[in-house]
């Protein structure tokens, strides 16, 4: 760090007064932060979002099934995490209908719902022993995986971002 | 190290303290640090280079990112730095998805600062930041820009924070070290300080 003369600013004074000007500069609008607590009003809160993992640079979200993997049009692979938890699905097409197992790690017991979005009935399957579940036949259109333990315990539940099959 | 002023609290205490009150369950303590550190996230984004609504979203898709992983942060005093640097990361995700450069270092980030001109004309600023400015705009573009980013991010007790965490934030760079001599030797030129 530059020695300074005793009447010369130091950097932790500069940045601050830059910090100033700036705000001055350029003040956030006014309703900034209603907006952010509409925002999180306005969210789904239950639930603890998992992430895709984004190995490809694929864009976070959605991912759709022609794009994933060319070479294999009939299967392709989502990976999830969470705080505390790793899903991978896995979708398989087997003429007209589409499959969709997977696998929690670590296993544990969890109650596996996959929920086709505007409809109200989930379809349901119990993780087994080695984590693993299982949708023999799944519609298309966007879908939405939610876990929730078995007892439901103190932890929210978890829910993938939508995806389409 | 050099001095530092005793801020008491500083922005960082007190986000703590929000911090803990929101997880031991009070509904109100959220609102407070909202409205604490979203001016702060504010600059944080608007200092990568996006336009005004842009930066409102990322703004509040930081906060939605706290909301949901808020567990994972076990020191309450890393909240307001934890925000700061989702803020960024998220506005560098949204700048690369809308094709602008990513940036990686000083020299990087310093290049990819907003196209508009500074909003100068938009706001009457007091004297001393006038001076300031005049004396801002005598660096180099890229100092200019590199030095809001640093700025945005400044923290009140950053020795503190950074000891304790073992985060290097806020450290000076040879190219932030730079532009901060350059806009010293100006102030000192125009016989500011």
């Amino acid at each position: 760090m530059a020695a300074n003369s005793p009447n010369e600013p130091d950097d932790a004074t500069l940045l601050a007064a830059i910090g100033r000007l700036w705000q001055q500069l350029d003040p956030p609008p006014v309703g900034l932060a209603d907006g952010v607590l509409a925002r999180i009003a306005a969210e789904d809160l239950e639930y603890e979002l998992l992430t895709l993992v984004d190995g490809e640079g694929a864009l976070a979200g959605v991912r759709h099934a022609a794009a994933e993997e060319p070479e294999d049009p009939g299967a392709w692979l989502l990976e999830y995490e969470g705080r505390d938890l790793r899903v991978y699905v896995r979708l398989t097409r087997i003429e007209e209908r589409t499959r969709l197992d997977g696998w929690v790690v670590p296993a544990r017991p969890v109650l596996a719902q996959l929920r086709l979005e505007g409809s109200d009935e989930p379809m349901q399957s119990e993780v087994d022993e080695f984590g693993r579940f299982e949708f023999s036949s799944v519609q298309p259109g966007a879908h939405r995986l939610t876990f929730t333990d078995i007892p439901r315990g103190s932890t929210r539940p978890m829910i993938t971002p939508p995806f389409w099959i | 190290m050099s001095e530092r002023p005793t801020e008491s609290p500083s922005v960082w205490e007190v986000a703590a303290s929000h911090f803990d009150r929101w997880r031991a369950g009070d509904g109100s303590a959220l609102d407070d640090l909202v409205r604490l550190l979203s001016p702060m996230l504010w600059q944080v984004v608007r200092a990568s280079g996006l336009d005004h609504s842009t930066a409102e979203d990322v703004v509040q898709t930081t906060w939605l990112a706290l909301v949901r992983s808020g567990d994972s942060i076990t020191e309450p005093r890393a909240v307001a730095g934890w925000l700061c640097t989702s803020a960024r990361r998220e506005s560098w995700r949204v700048a690369k998805q809308s094709g602008r450069q990513l940036p990686a270092e000083d020299e990087a980030i310093a290049r990819r600062l907003p196209d508009e001109p500074p909003p100068e004309g938009q706001v009457v600023l007091d004297d001393d930041n006038a001076r300031l400015w005049a004396c801002v705009l005598r660096l180099p573009e890229r100092c200019q820009r590199l030095l809001r980013i640093v700025a945005a991010e400044a923290r009140p007790d950053y020795s503190a924070i950074a000891t304790e965490l073992d985060m290097p934030i806020g450290s000076i760079g040879p190219t932030r070290g730079r532009c901060l001599e350059k806009l010293r030797h100006e102030l000192v030129q125009t016989g500011e300080f």
